[in-house]
């Protein structure tokens, strides 16, 4: 269905293909008053499993302390500054930075990025949606290579408003080798 | 050399048993096929899950790394690598086939942490070259650096499909389709939602029908399955892909332990036949422990731990750590063996291990 | 009608192939199987399945659970084969040594002994 998440399915499609739903992503949404506010994270987690980087990642205490491994993380939306950190710390590739506060036309999204070359500040890239489908373009904001080089790398996209919460995936206009399916 | 433990398998488990003991103050043979210790950690490139205090967060081939600088800067540690075990022997021995030749090796105790072995698929066309293993595919990419081909057809959606998958991507290979033929995904979400961001389909109840090509793989088709498995004819379709990579799951590798005779048990939630093995790893030979995926299939988070809990009772055994601080130790390994354990996506492996205690407490009570 | 279904079926169980090693295909598997082998030494025997250079550890699976479908029984009932030493296959050249050690009573030689050898 449509929805401000993009064409997703409504409920049910995480377990059976691997696309989080509309009904996933509602409970995750930040709510208002902190994405009026400025950059906040996103935690696409919806499965317990045995996983605890994003709460040591937070050097705001956002994240509140896991009291069991397999708990989904919790997040005080009042402490979350968007910094980025737990983006790049998540195991699962599973947590965004969005900013709808950038421009009146724009918004600004950080997402964890393994895929070499990396992209330059200032280039266009094509932007995915949750099932790898073409949904516009964007511009490198900013990329966060992090400490070593096996850290995954962080790319800031700023992109149109309508896609702050729609596109969670980037590749460059000439790929290289292999071609999206 | 004598030693007092032999440990067979250098991956997660046997690395960490081997320190463990060794830290004890037990003299350690550390035996393993391959050159370089690790096991599958070689070539596991993504970051692991767990606790931050232990390894998540962590690349499989940065803890692979760190497991095998502390095992040779372990001066209780001989290692034995690029070495096959052969042959278990009632007296305690073990013969090994090294570079060099082949000669025995004997020791009080043995810890057995061999890994698995992956399922193979029943299709047409299943012995053309471009068939692989999701192992060997991981291997030629991550660890000789050489793309197995150009488009990939995987099947299974558990982790290691998903994860090939995304890695055959990173190494600019088109994955097709992953297909699935249970009606769920059988990985992690976040490893599933990964791979559909980059528009790599997951076809859930379906499965591969046969493989195309003459001298080597030149294309796959793949058919919807029904709710036993059994190919659905009309609903076949054909998919240009050079690889056909199979990551059907795991079975316990457990040549050595049958040789030693121990009991084994079918399990079918770990995998296959597994060891009767009791709270501290050891099996129903008394000195005969196991460890990692030959207990039962998992993953490298719980081989560790299971590894350091044979470690830590090899010690106790023969006597180099005090009875209570054996139990201490173990018991806090335990806990953080059964909080790894406790959620919801751990419930098969959850029943597989009950299966065993309820066999070792029968067997005691009698 | 019914023949060519058949035939057809064994066309494809001819291009499967359950033991890599020995070349061993389904259709040799089921032949045996319907011959009266009920064990997987029995198959091992009659088709050399699982002695090829990884003992098989990839084909006794599927051969357990060709033998659970005939006989109705559950897989986990289907005992594997005999395990001896050695694991995999060696080099008669090693065995031979090996022979020279044990008959010259030097039968545990240390591994760095054996390296001098």
């Amino acid at each position: 269905m449509k929805s401000f998440y993009g064409d997703l399915p409504e409920k049910g499609s995480l377990l059976s293909s691997g696309i989080p739903s509309v009904e996933d992503l509602d409970g995750v949404l930040p709510p208002a008053d902190a994405r009026k506010k400025g950059p906040v994270a996103v935690l696409e987690c919806f499965q317990e499993i045995p996983c605890d980087p994003c709460g040591y990642a937070c050097k705001f205490g956002a994240i509140k302390e896991f009291s069991d491994v397999n708990d989904l993380p919790v997040i005080d939306w009042t402490k979350c500054t968007g910094c980025g950190q737990c983006v790049a710390a998540c195991p699962g590739l599973a947590i965004f930075v969005v900013d709808e506060t950038y421009s009146p036309e724009e918004c600004l999204i950080a997402m964890p990025h393994e895929f070499l070359p990396l992209p330059e500040r200032d280039q266009v890239v094509l932007l995915y949606d949750r099932e790898g489908r073409h949904v516009g373009e964007g511009t490198v904001h900013r990329v966060v290579r992090g400490k070593d080089k096996i850290a995954t790398p962080v790319v800031w996209v700023r992109a149109p408003k309508a896609l702050g919460y729609v596109a969670r995936a980037l590749g460059l206009p000439e790929r290289e080798g292999g071609s999206r399916n | 050399m004598e030693y007092d433990l032999i440990v067979v398998g250098g991956g997660p488990a046997g690395l960490s048993g081997a320190l463990k003991a060794a830290q004890n103050g037990v003299r350690v043979a550390l035996i393993d096929r391959q050159e370089q210790l690790g096991g599958q950690l070689v070539k596991q490139t993504h970051k692991f899950f767990g606790w931050s205090q232990r390894y998540a967060g962590v690349r499989g081939i940065e803890i692979g790394r760190r497991l095998r600088d502390a095992v040779c800067a372990e001066p209780r540690i001989t290692v034995f690598a690029g070495t096959e075990a052969l042959g278990y022997y009632p007296d305690n021995s073990l013969l090994i086939e090294s570079p060099s030749g082949v000669s025995r090796i004997t020791a009080k105790t043995f810890l057995f942490a061999t890994g698995a072995q992956e399922r193979m698929l029943l299709f047409r066309g299943n012995d053309l070259p471009g068939v692989y293993g999701a192992g060997a595919v991981q291997t030629l990419m991550n660890v000789y650096g050489v793309r197995p081909g150009r488009s990939v057809l995987m099947v299974g959606s558990g982790n290691i499909g998903l994860i090939v998958s995304y890695q055959l991507r990173q190494a600019g290979v088109t994955v097709r389709a992953i297909v699935e033929a249970l009606p769920q995904v059988g990985g992690y979400a976040v490893h599933a939602s990964k791979v559909r961001r980059l528009g790599i389909p997951i076809l859930t109840r379906h499965s591969i029908k046969e493989a195309h090509g003459t001298e080597c793989v030149e294309g796959a088709t793949i058919w919807e399955v029904d709710d036993k498995f059994r190919g659905i004819p009309g609903t076949e379709k054909d998919l240009d892909v050079d690889v056909i990579c199979l990551a059907t799951g795991l079975t316990p590798l457990g040549d050595l332990l049958w040789q030693a005779g121990v009991s084994m048990t079918y399990v079918p939630e770990l995998g296959g036949f597994v060891p009767i093995y009791d709270e501290n790893m050891e099996t129903e030979r008394p000195g005969i422990f196991v460890a990692g995926d030959a207990a039962g299939i998992e993953e490298a988070s719980t081989a560790m731990l299971c590894g350091e809990i044979a470690g830590l009772s090899v010690a106790a055994k023969i006597g180099k750590i005090p009875r209570q601080r054996f139990e201490e130790e173990r018991n806090a390994l335990a806990q953080e063996l059964s909080a790894l354990r406790s959620g919801p996506l751990s419930n098969k492996v959850r029943t597989g291990y009950e299966r065993i205690r309820a066999l070792v407490q029968g067997r005691r009570g009698r | 009608m019914r023949r060519s279904v058949e035939e057809k079926s064994s066309l494809e169980q001819r291009n499967v192939i359950v033991c890599r090693c020995e070349d061993v295909t389904l259709e040799e598997v089921r032949r045996a199987i319907a011959q009266g082998a009920t064990t997987l030494d029995e198959i091992k025997r009659l088709l050399r399945a699982g002695m090829g250079p990884c003992q098989g550890r990839t084909c006794r699976e599927l051969l357990a659970r060709e033998l659970a479908a005939h006989l109705g029984k559950p897989v986990g009932e289907i005992m594997p084969p005999t395990f001896r030493p050695p694991a995999k296959p060696v080099k008669l050249g090693l065995v031979s040594r090996m022979v020279e050690d044990v008959s010259s009573g030097d039968g545990d030689s240390s591994p760095e002994g054996g390296e001098s050898r």
